[in-house]
């Protein structure tokens, strides 16, 4: 081509994939990452069992029936006749021959390229497996012929993306990333574009259990105009459209008595079977939800660490000499570390300890000895959402972005191994 | 012509089993080395004759011996284009793979499409006459696979040409 | 999905908000389309109620002389841009405040929008067949004198190179029109599956069904007679991977209407339906020989005997773990 035409970014997540160009701001497609096909025995079994199953139903067809299958939301509309199957579990892709599909339709149907004439920019979670990444260039490579391929790890995008925060100073690749979505929250160390594995945290608190603890309260205070079977999804709409998170919770269930006006907030809804449009009170669930991450008993009985502390103890269990630049910069991803004020909550609380910390270090030194401040910064901006999508955006609309991908020569002359190494983005200019 | 097969089949299998006597072997050149001697060639006296049993000019199997060693080359039948290509992604998707088929060389020899190598440690580990039914199994397989892909990849064609074709004076 | 979609359902994606939607959003993306073909839909930093949406095409030049301008000013009248955004073919602009009142006309605008690069290939088919039509006129009105050798008289060879090394040849006849697309496989595994797919399409008028169906051929090295005497051609005559597919399109194949609307965009996404049926069924082989190779792995797997798993207990009581 005498032009080149931007690399292509998939950002194929455990729940969604975000699909499109780099250079955009927004993946042109946010779709659950799920597939139909006709099989019968789908939604929920394992794809750990290809062989003996899929050696019986696909390979033994001798038709085009394995192009019989729809994606994401088009494959949820067609659950009643297909069976649905997701074929990335744990954030790790678990049926290569979904998957292999999926990107068949995603690249075809959806963004309408010609893989032969783009570079590619794949996802994986921290700790992936190399040989993950050799089947995925080999699938990339062999079926889809495409012109070269960078793997990135997700957590490492996200760093990327608060590039575009006007608080980062400098492009760097040291952090920690508070990953956020739907099922599972991770805290994940990154010194110098590399994670450090051992260090990571999971913490089963996310956006679903902010959606059911305030649908638990609306319930809990008798909230009788929602429809029962509508009652989740206005959860859900009033967690994303009132939601924010408070510097105090007693102050602020003071306010909301001084001067409740002020505060509550009325839902509008519709009945989703008869029509009839109702209305909703929203009170203290608009600080409440969010609340969960910072005082986790008020929801759930078996998680009882705070975000901020769990944060504290991921860096304190990282390499010393990583610590003052993983403080420094902590960034936030995913749609569950949108509410108003989350950022500033979170920065205070680890404040607050650190500071705790160096003061009685202090004290028991005698007075001897002076530490430096630790800086702790948490870094939100406008593209948190889809922030390792933007990251990887950014980084393949870069020119040097071409040097640091396998590249389909490259590819031919070494075979699939060459994909276990991805460089560091920025190691080569030093 | 599947008369030819079993006699085929049943020579590779003799030798074979004949062929799979090893014993543990260390380097008469390199003190504290054990190479598999086939590989290496560091001494002649332990490699032994190699023998090529052949079903037809396309199709035949290279068998070398040695003391601690033995090495299995086989050629695949390919009659034309589309076999030929199929014939060698297969064989690449397993020889990628190779680390799963523990007796399997990750390139084949020159002039076959896929090679084993057997040495003393895996015969001490494993059950050697399953080994043999494996590298049979597989001899046997590998043919009905490509010509089944072959014929597969036909009739995929030919729907996506119909299909194409039908939108194009239908209403 | 057996047959790809006409339209760019990214377009369709982008443009729902803002145009059907009426919301004003800011919007600055870059959008492909097969065979090289970019677009930018932006809005301008002042204001978010001005889209600008530009498009740039290999071919837009040789398009452009078959009268692409015009097509454009007559389908996009007011829209149309004078001004050409730098490093694109052509502009259109829509005020968010100007578009149509009705919903569904901006529905079609933006169904219009998303099939454009099936509108702008469609001109030399369009023109080919008017071509055609004429010729046959013409015929009808003096037929000719001599029957046994009938005069064939063509128009003038329409060259679309849409692609670096790939092109699409239009000729009308008085009884039919030939299209001509040369193709080239980069992989040598392609070239063979292409092959096959090729001769499938060649052979597929035996069939009782398709019958009806445009004549197919497929040749190699050779050009056809029809662009022989290309001079680029001439060039590439020893080219290995270079083919060349022809379809003969008889009247009854582009009716006015319908039947017209729909052989234009289907014959123009020829190449991508090839390259897009190749790429499935590579990944087809994949999955099967995933498939065998797990059962090899079963079959070689026999071979290891069962350790009898014994739990060792270490001296304090606790089991032991090997390494599984």
């Amino acid at each position: 081509m005498s032009m080149r035409l931007p690399p292509v970014i998939m950002d194929n997540g455990t729940g969604y994939t975000k699909l499109g160009f780099a250079g955009n701001n927004n993946p042109s497609f946010v779709f659950p990452t799920v597939i139909a096909t006709r099989d019968s025995s789908g939604t929920g079994v394992s794809g750990g069992s290809v062989t003996a199953k899929s050696s019986g139903s696909l390979a033994s067809k001798r038709g085009i029936e394995d192009l019989d299958f729809f994606i994401g939301n088009e494959a949820l509309s067609n659950s009643k006749t297909y069976g649905l199957h997701y074929p990335i579990r744990h954030g790790q892709i678990d049926n290569w021959d979904q998957m292999e599909r999926f990107w068949e339709q995603s690249i075809f149907k959806y963004l309408r390229c010609e893989p032969e004439d783009h570079y590619f920019l794949l996802t994986e979670p921290p700790l992936n497996a190399p040989e993950n990444r050799e089947q995925t260039a080999e699938i990339m490579f062999e079926s889809f012929n495409i012109q070269g391929l960078y793997i990135a790890v997700q957590a490492v995008l996200a760093l990327a993306a608060s590039w575009s925060s006007n608080k980062a100073t400098d492009f760097v690749l040291t952090g920690t990333v508070v990953d956020s979505g739907d099922g599972v929250t991770h805290v994940i160390p990154v010194a110098e574009g590399y994670v450090i594995g051992s260090s990571i945290k999971h913490i089963p608190i996310a956006g679903r259990d902010i959606t059911y603890f305030v649908q638990q309260l609306l319930r809990d205070r008798n909230e009788t105009s929602i429809p029962p079977e509508d009652s989740l999804k206005v959860a859900e709409k009033i967690k994303e459209l009132y939601s924010y998170v408070c510097p105090d919770i007693v102050n602020e269930f003071k306010r909301y008595d001084q001067e409740g006006d002020k505060y509550f907030k009325k839902f509008q809804g519709i009945h989703s079977v008869t029509g009839q449009p109702y209305e909703v009170d929203v009170g203290f669930e608009r600080f409440l939800g969010p609340e969960i991450f910072f005082n986790p008993e008020i929801a759930s009985s078996d998680f009882l660490t705070p975000l901020p502390e769990v944060v504290d103890n991921v860096i304190q269990s990282c390499p010393i000499d990583t610590r003052r630049g993983l403080y420094k910069n902590i960034v936030l991803s995913g749609g569950s570390t949108m509410f108003k004020d989350f950022g500033k909550r979170l920065q205070r609380d680890i404040k607050r300890t650190v500071d705790g910390r160096i003061k009685k270090s202090e004290e028991l030194s005698g007075g001897l000895i002076k530490s430096t401040p630790i800086d702790v910064n948490v870094i939100s901006h406008k593209k948190q959402r889809y922030a390792v999508w933007y990251g990887g955006s950014l980084i393949a609309n870069m020119g040097e972005f071409y040097s640091y991908c396998h590249s389909k020569a490259e590819y031919e002359e070494c075979g699939p191994s060459i994909c276990r190494h991805n460089r560091v983005f920025g190691s080569m200019n030093g | 012509m599947s008369n030819t097969l079993r006699p085929y089949l049943a020579a590779v299998r003799s030798t074979l089993t004949a062929a799979l006597c090893l014993e543990n072997f260390p380097s008469q050149v390199v003190e504290r080395h054990n190479k598999p001697e086939v590989e290496a060639r560091s001494s002649p006296e332990v490699v032994a004759n190699a023998l090529t049993i052949s079903r037809n000019e396309n199709e035949r199997v290279f068998i070398e011996p040695s003391v601690n060693s033995i090495r299995i080359s086989i050629k695949i039948k390919q009659a034309d284009d589309i076999e030929r290509i199929l014939c060698h992604k297969f064989t690449r998707f397993m020889m990628i793979r190779a680390e799963n088929f523990i007796i399997l060389r990750r390139k084949p020899i020159m002039g076959y499409d896929i090679s084993f190598l057997v040495t003393n440690f895996h015969t001490e580990q494993m059950y050697k006459h399953k080994l043999v039914d494996f590298i049979i199994q597989f001899m046997e397989e590998v043919d009905r696979e490509i010509s089944e892909m072959k014929l597969s990849l036909n009739s995929r064609a030919r729907l996506v040409a119909e299909s194409y074709l039908l939108e194009l004076y239908s209403k | 999905m057996i047959l790809l979609d006409y339209h760019n359902a990214v377009i369709e994606e982008t443009l729902r908000q803002p145009i059907i939607g009426l919301e004003p959003i800011a919007l600055d993306s870059k959008i492909v389309d097969f065979d090289g073909v970019s677009y930018r839909i932006s809005t301008t930093p002042q204001t978010k109620s001005v889209i600008t949406f530009s498009l740039l095409m290999q071919c837009f030049k040789e398009l452009v002389q078959l009268g692409a301008k015009e097509m454009l000013q007559k389908e996009y009248g007011s829209y149309y841009q004078t001004q050409i955004e730098q490093g694109y073919d052509f502009s259109l602009q829509f005020d968010l405040q100007k578009l149509p009142e009705d919903k569904e006309e901006r529905e079609a605008l933006v169904k219009k929008l998303s099939l454009i690069k099936r509108d702008l290939l469609a001109i030399p088919f369009e023109k080919a067949f008017e071509q055609q039509a004429e010729f046959e006129k013409e015929e009808n009105k003096n037929p000719p004198i001599i029957t046994t050798t009938p005069t064939t008289k063509s128009a003038e060879l329409m060259q679309i190179h849409y692609r670096d090394l790939e092109a699409i040849y239009i000729q009308a006849q008085n009884d039919r029109v030939t299209v001509i697309f040369s193709t080239l496989f980069k992989e040598e595994t392609d070239r063979i599956f292409g092959k096959v797919f090729l001769q499938e399409f060649v052979d597929a008028r035996r069939r009782p069904a398709l019958q009806n169906a445009p004549q197919v051929l497929y040749s190699t090295k050779e050009p056809p007679l029809e662009i022989r005497n290309l001079p680029e051609l001439q060039k590439a005559e020893d080219r290995e991977d270079l083919g060349y597919v022809t379809f003969v399109l008889f009247p009854r194949h582009f009716v006015k209407g319908e039947v017209r609307d729909k052989t234009i965009s289907q014959i123009q996404l020829f190449r991508d339906y090839l390259h897009y049926h190749i790429k499935c069924s590579k990944a087809y082989m994949h999955s099967r020989m995933r498939a065998r190779v797990q059962e090899f792995l079963k079959v070689l797997n026999r071979a290891k005997p069962d350790l009898p798993s014994v739990e060792k207990k270490t001296i304090t009581g606790k089991t032991m773990m090997r390494g599984a």
